[in-house]
């Protein structure tokens, strides 16, 4: 597609360098673009991870389960206090209070 | 000759124009806002001409020249009723008193078929912050902050308005001519991620006056209509015949069927008692109203109702209040940091 863009252009027009500033309505940026914030969503991000991974676990553990029994039942135990301390984890941090 | 067949089609369509609005011309930018011959873009990036509608204000010079080097090739700038910068070169001029549409049609066209050349930058083509960094890179300072990188100043850090968490903030000027914004209003707003920490206005917003208090209002509804994604209601109401009072009243059922009022947060930008919501409903009621409304005293300052929002919350609060009220509640901020904007010795530098 760009070749054909390209192509389908009759003649170029260099590209200058007021050309490249962004477009604020006539306004300008003082400081450089190049900057670091907090990506705010990321606890809801660790959460979903909590569950999907205990989804991931429990689909495989269902098809086994009457096979193995207690030891399954055990080890779906212990494997869900170990993610329940991530989910408590997130609750104090206020993930769960919509904002 | 497929490229002729190409271009004498894309002749045919509406003009695709970016309206920089001077003093006195907001009621004529609302009629040509309505008018066939041209689709009235929001991103100077889309548009093959530039329309300079009236004097621009001399601290607005500066701005206006950005924005015309910025849009594409081939392009031309249409001056009506407003003379030409000297640096314009073949200008299109158009009286006060014409109608635009024709002669941008027949530019349009001429841009197209490459009869007419397309203009020049009015700004030099110089890198606007040459490199002034430290080391091989440019890089400078300690660690990643300091230094100057394109010779602009890095970020610094500063306390998040939420929870004081200090990451860098990034301050930078918009408008005078951003189409979300009322014609002549620039912000300097500081964000840290997507919330303003801080805003100051830069200069305030064109005066309407008396006469163009309807087309104003339909231009700001028009406005907030645009920024709730619903263009067509936007176009409807930028175009109705404020006179004709079917027209008007059709349009506020739609208005009011789109429930355009319910897509703005409640309580968002309270001020003496009335939020966006409440301002935004009256202000559709009053569509058609040749009448300027009276400022019901908001007291307060645009600037204090900013900081704390989003970007889109900002705008929604900025546009929710009429043309006249903006103009109270925006004026002019003393710490200018505004120079001689216009001067020869500005532009050399062209601060982009």
């Amino acid at each position: 597609m760009a070749l054909l863009g390209q192509l389908a252009s009759p003649s170029s027009w260099p590209t200058s360098w007021p050309q490249r500033a962004p477009f604020l309505g006539g306004g300008d940026q003082t400081v450089h673009a190049w900057q670091r914030y907090h990506v705010r969503y990321y606890s809801m991000t660790l959460l979903f991870i909590a569950f999907e991974m205990e989804m991931m676990f429990m689909y495989p553990w269902a098809v086994v389960f009457v096979a193995e029994g207690m030891k399954a039942m055990v080890e779906m135990g212990m494997f869900l206090a170990i993610l329940s301390v991530g989910i408590v984890y997130g609750w104090r941090e206020g993930i769960f209070r919509w904002q | 000759m497929a490229m002729t067949a190409l271009a004498r089609m894309a002749a045919r369509a509406p003009v695709p124009v970016f309206v920089a609005t001077g003093q006195g011309w907001l009621a004529s930018c609302r009629n040509l806002a309505a008018s066939v011959d041209v689709a009235v873009v929001t991103n100077i990036r889309e548009a093959a001409i530039l329309i300079v509608a009236g004097e621009p204000r001399d601290e607005d010079r500066d701005a206006l020249r950005r924005l015309h080097d910025q849009m594409p090739h081939p392009r031309a700038t249409a001056w009506w009723g407003a003379r030409p910068f000297a640096e314009a070169g073949s200008a299109i001029e158009v009286s006060a008193t014409d109608d635009p549409g024709p002669l941008l049609r027949s530019a349009f066209a001429a841009l197209l078929a490459r009869v007419r050349e397309s203009e020049p930058d009015w700004l030099p083509d110089d890198p606007p912050n040459p490199w002034q960094g430290e080391g091989d890179h440019g890089q400078g300072g300690k660690g990643m902050m300091g230094g100057t990188p394109y010779g602009r100043p890095m970020a610094m850090t500063a306390d998040d308005l939420r929870d004081g968490l200090a990451l860098d903030s990034f301050t930078f000027t918009i408008g005078p001519f951003y189409p979300s914004l009322p014609p002549g209003l620039a912000l300097e707003l500081t964000l840290q991620g997507d919330v303003i920490q801080s805003a100051r206005v830069v200069r305030p917003p064109l005066d309407p006056g008396e006469d163009a208090a309807g087309a104003c209002r339909s231009m700001t509804v028009g406005r907030m209509l645009r920024l709730l994604e619903l263009d067509a209601l936007a176009r409807r109401c930028e175009a109705v015949p404020v006179e004709d009072r079917d027209a008007v009243n059709g349009l506020k059922r739609w208005i009011g069927a789109s429930c355009a009022m319910r897509a703005i947060p409640k309580g968002l930008g309270r001020l003496a008692g009335d939020d966006a919501r409440a301002r935004f409903t009256r202000m559709v009621a009053a569509l058609g109203d040749a009448e300027a409304s009276s400022i019901a005293g908001p007291g307060g300052r645009l600037v204090d109702l900013l900081p704390g929002l989003e970007w889109n919350e900002a705008l929604l609060v900025i546009n929710s209040f009429s043309h006249r009220d903006l103009v109270a509640l925006a004026p002019r901020e003393m710490e200018q940091e505004e120079d001689s904007e216009g001067s020869a010795e500005q532009r050399e530098g062209h601060g982009i």
